[in-house]
């Protein structure tokens, strides 16, 4: 069964539950284990192709060079530790490498389970499980959905934009107050024209009777069964697992912010 | 028709409408009547109130706004205020101007049952009727399709269906062909023609182009400036009695009320009755060739220069995500010439006026402007010399009053400050926005916008101005003014290159067309020699302008009767 | 809480949490850029603009939850778009929402004036600062210059957001776009020096 049948709100209450339970540790192995399942699990049941995949996930493998980073070289040494190398007030040792290379991987486990929900699950889909199963008001949800719409206009209207600035004649904005006047010369008309946009959806959608009344009865109805509890189950026996082995390799610690 | 002795559907009394804050009403003491079956045109100028009343008919107003509401309407003998929220959308729905604003789910199919859920309808008779609905509009193949990829035609067929899936007593169309092209335009309303003979439900529709509605109407309200009812009957006795008086408050005639208006000012139309149809308006000419003449002498002419090319594009060619947008296009653009270019949706028009505006460049292939090739000009002196104006007004608005938006590019010239208030008070003025200096630009109405983005594009005397369907979406009176300000650009030996849907504006204006179709040029010459061109105009989904529809009227009329002789 | 909400201002909340969702991923791009040059604390440095979107809901729209929900719709919609951090940032909208909606709960909804709109940027701070100090481990940092992060952040909230948002949007109501909302009536009578409503 592929991934994007299962509920949308089971598969999003499962990445929370997980990274719960990731946060709780604090170990490198721990959440390389994760990273490494869900992503297999996204490409073998979630169909996922590995470009697509990737172009999401890179932008956090520099994140989390850059946590490694700043965990290095602005780490509290505790007496004790095993220097690696010291230069003036920098101090490395192997205990604060391990610390740095944790916060990493934690990061990139984290963002795995959550590309997994997301290139699985069709956002109309995830609002209309939101609202029968965890009861959103369908107020809400609808107009969540007529904003989010809203998104693929305005990407062609920020284009357009772009281009009447270079007809314009708008010089490249080089001081801070000129990328302030440069900030609100574009999102001033768009959500100039959103907001006008809004009200008239707002009317519309009144105007086929929609009254945000909590009684609804969905045609597209999302379901839950055992399938998806068992999806549920296998994500935090997958988790479980990570920390077994890495308990096996004597890894395994618990983050209690002492560090 | 006959309607009358039958029971009204819908009844107002003394309605009036005040927003909050505003001591003026837009609308005051309107008492009609809506009958089962009939269609009503509900006519008046710009801002006298017709959309806030049809949202009043629909129970939006005063909900949705902060106004106040006087006066009772009721729908078969029951007061709206005894409905419950929602209740009355089922009788009585509504399809707005705007295509991009109407829907809030991602998919036609889920839309459609959006509204069938609002409305309760057991879940497993809601897929029968989207179908239902769907094949009403011709839609039935777009169920499982992106409602954002939709074009604007479907779009508003699609509005369509999701009122019909909920099989209303009353439909108000909110000028459901304002931001269309002609030819989608054309096709809505063909079907609602369709369905109003099958279907029964009654009409109100509110519309600015009268052309394609004028026969399927059985009566007219109109509103004057005051929100006050001016006239309320037939639609024939409504254009042959009021036709001057409608003209005054600023109302777009049918093509055939006009032109029978302006032959019997000049003696030629000798009809009792001014005309509603094309046939009416022949029979009324004592020669109907002489008459074309004399309505055909509207005809701009331009001292076209014939040597000085100012732009000219060569063998151009463009390719975007693997797909030829472009394909070997050549022409040019001489001083003093008003060059228009049309094709249908999708055949590059867009894409090529941001090739000659230098917004990207071809694939293959050059443009020359003046002396060199685009790409030899630095931007800042390209923008003085070249403009463009978008679809959108608003797009191209970015300062944050009327006067520095004038001022923006003078500023960047580092002209003084006295310098630039001489300049911009001289554009404001001629575009008749100077008492508007200090106004948030946003904040004007739409024929303001129009006026103001133009003379943006005005004030550093551009030799040549591309403008994208400027005409579109606007009233009748800004494109009105806009072609004026056009004009005064090219008696000045200015150049424009405008791309438009409008073929009565092509065929009173344009000095040659350049017809595009799926990326390739397939006329360029004369306005005149292309509506002889039946293929062109096809492909091309043109529709050929009034006073050759008229011409080939005559035509076929006179070949009749020469047939009914012989 | 959403009883008292018209359609339209629901809507309205909704568009501007897109707007802002897609202002935030920006953002973020830019966050890593500084990052880079001054470690964790670079991304303190704006942290600030992440919570704009629930000042300007708030000064414009004025009810209870505004605050809290754009924030919150934001994170949500951000993640539909294509934020690797998932449903946990769902969660971190929250928290951030929860800083500014009880400094605007404590004025009981009724006072938008600037240092109101400035104490809830650093509202918004203050939450969003905790829940980081539990979630990505700044507890691994040493004491000073976790402080210094803090400090930092608790600027950036009050211009970023509160300065910037309030900016925003009265530079929006100009427009006339938000002529039916209290902050475009309070333009049109020429009473914008005092936001407080009655």
């Amino acid at each position: 069964m592929p991934l994007h049948k299962f509920n949308p709100s089971i598969k999003a209450f499962t990445v929370i539950v997980c990274v719960l339970i990731l946060s709780v540790f604090f170990d490198p192995v721990t959440p390389f284990l994760t990273l490494v399942m869900t992503a297999a699990a996204t490409f073998i049941f979630g169909r996922v192709s590995f470009k697509r995949w990737i172009l999401l996930f890179s932008p956090f493998i520099f994140m989390a060079a850059v946590y490694i980073w700043s965990a290095l070289i602005f780490s509290k040494t505790i007496e004790g530790e095993t220097i690696l190398w010291s230069w003036g007030i920098f101090t490395l040792t192997e205990e604060g490498f391990q610390r740095a290379l944790s916060l990493g991987m934690r990061v990139l486990s984290f963002t795995s389970l959550s590309l997994l929900f997301i290139l699985t699950t069709k956002p109309t889909e995830f609002l209309l499980s939101l609202m029968q199963q965890c009861r959103l008001p369908p107020k809400l949800a609808y107009g969540i959905m007529a904003g989010y719409r809203f998104l693929p206009l305005m990407k062609e209207e920020f284009e357009i934009i772009r281009s009447a600035h270079r007809i314009r004649g708008v010089p490249k904005a080089r001081t801070l107050p000129e990328k302030m006047a440069e900030f609100k010369r574009y999102t001033v008309p768009l959500l100039a024209g959103a907001i006008r946009k809004a009200e008239r959806t707002a009317m519309a959608m009144e105007s086929k009777g929609f009254t945000g009344d909590k009684n609804r009865d969905f045609y597209h109805k999302i379901s839950v069964s055992w399938k998806d509890w068992a999806y549920f189950a296998i994500f935090i026996g997958a988790v479980l697992f990570s920390t077994y082995i890495s308990w096996l390799l004597g890894f395994l610690k618990l983050y209690n912010g002492e560090l | 028709m006959a309607l009358q002795h039958k029971q009204p559907l819908l009844i107002t009394e003394q309605l009036s409408f005040r927003h909050e804050d505003v001591k003026n009403p837009i609308f005051k003491n309107v008492n009609f009547s809506l009958y089962p079956g009939e269609a009503v045109l509900l006519l008046g100028p710009s801002g006298c109130g017709k959309s806030t009343l049809a949202f009043c008919l629909n129970k939006l107003y005063p909900e949705a706004v902060d106004g106040e509401l006087d006066g009772t309407i009721s729908f078969k003998g029951k007061k709206f205020e005894e409905f419950r929220p929602g209740e009355i959308n089922q009788h009585i729905g509504i399809v707005f101007q705007d295509p991009e604003s109407q829907f809030c789910m991602t998919t036609v199919e889920d839309e459609l049952a959006f509204g069938l859920e609002n409305m309760k309808t057991p879940p497993e008779e809601i897929e029968s009727k989207i179908d239902e609905a769907l094949e009403l509009v011709d839609l039935l193949p777009y169920k499982h399709t992106l409602i954002h990829t939709l074009s604007g035609g479907q779009k508003q067929k699609l509005a369509l269906a999701c009122v019909l899936s909920l099989k209303p007593e009353i439909l108000i169309l909110d000028e459901p062909t304002a931001n269309l092209d002609p030819a989608s335009s054309y096709e809505l309303t063909r079907i609602i023609k369709k369905l109003k003979e099958n279907q029964a439900f009654s009409l109100l529709i509110i519309e600015h182009k009268l052309d394609d509605w004028i026969d399927l109407t059985d009566r007219c309200v109109v509103l004057n400036r005051e929100g006050e009812i001016l006239f309320n009957g037939s639609t024939a006795d409504c254009f042959n009695k009021y036709a001057e008086e409608l003209l005054l408050e600023g109302i777009w005639l049918p093509s055939a009320v006009r032109a029978g208006l302006i032959g019997k000012k000049a003696g030629i139309y000798k009809g009792e009755k001014l005309p509603l149809t094309d046939q009416e308006l022949i029979a009324g000419f004592v020669n109907p060739y002489a008459a074309l003449q004399i309505l055909d002498n509207q005809k701009t002419k331009h001292q076209v220069s014939e040597e000085q090319i100012i732009l000219s594009a060569e063998n151009l060619y463009f390719h975007k995500n693997g797909k030829d947008l472009l394909k070997n296009i050549s022409f040019s653009v001489r001083k003093g010439e008003f060059v228009a270019i049309a094709g249908s949706n999708g055949s590059g028009k867009t894409t090529l006026s941001g090739l000659l505006a230098g917004l990207y460049a071809p694939s293959k292939g050059s443009i020359l402007f003046g002396d060199r090739s685009l790409s030899q000009w630095k931007e800042q002196e390209l923008r003085l010399k070249l403009g463009y104006v978008f679809q959108n007004p608003e797009h191209q608005l970015i300062a944050d009053s009327v006067f520095d938006e004038i001022a923006f590019s003078l500023k960047i010239q580092r002209m003084t400050d006295a310098d630039i208030k001489k300049v911009v008070q001289a554009v404001l003025h001629q575009v008749n926005l100077l008492q508007h200096a200090d106004m948030h630009p946003f904040s004007l109405s739409q024929g303001q916008k129009r006026r103001l983005s133009v003379a943006s594009m005005l004030v550093n005397d551009q030799d040549l101005l591309l403008l994208d369907e400027p005409t579109f979406g606007q009233d009748a009176r800004t494109s009105v003014e806009l072609m004026k300000l056009l004009e005064t650009k090219i008696q000045s030996g200015g150049s424009v290159v405008m791309i438009t849907h409008d073929m009565e504006i092509l065929h009173s204006y344009a000095d040659k067309v350049i017809v595009l179709s799926e990326g390739e040029k397939i006329y360029d010459g004369l306005p005149d020699a292309l509506w002889k061109k039946e293929e062109i105009m096809k492909i091309a989904s043109l529709k050929v302008p009034y006073i050759e529809k008229l011409r080939n009227n005559i035509g076929s009329i006179a070949g009749r009767e020469k047939f009914a002789l012989t | 809480m959403l009883e008292k909400w018209k359609l339209r201002e629901v809507i309205v909340l909704s568009v501007l949490a897109v707007v802002f969702a897609v202002v935030y991923l920006v953002f973020l791009q830019f966050g890593n850029v500084l990052y880079g040059m001054f470690g964790l604390i670079g991304y303190d440095l704006i942290f600030g603009i992440w919570f704009i979107v629930s000042i300007i809901a708030a000064y414009i729209i004025r009810k209870p939850g505004a605050a809290f929900l754009s924030e919150t719709i934001a994170a949500a919609i951000e993640v539909m778009i294509g934020n690797a951090v998932g449903p946990r940032l769902i969660l971190s909208g929250m928290i951030q929402g929860i800083g500014a909606e009880a400094v605007f709960a404590a004025t009981k909804w009724k006072n938008y004036r600037t240092w109101v709109l400035i104490a809830a940027g650093m509202g918004s701070s203050v939450t969003s600062f905790i829940w980081g100090y539990f979630i990505s481990g700044y507890a691994a940092l040493s004491p000073a210059y976790v402080t210094a992060m803090f400090f930092v952040r608790l600027i950036s909230g009050a211009l970023l957001a509160g300065l910037l948002g309030k900016w925003l949007s009265e530079s929006l109501a100009k427009t006339g776009a938000l002529n039916s909302f209290p902050i475009g009536k309070e333009l049109k009578r020429g009473k914008t020096k005092n936001g407080i409503t009655a």
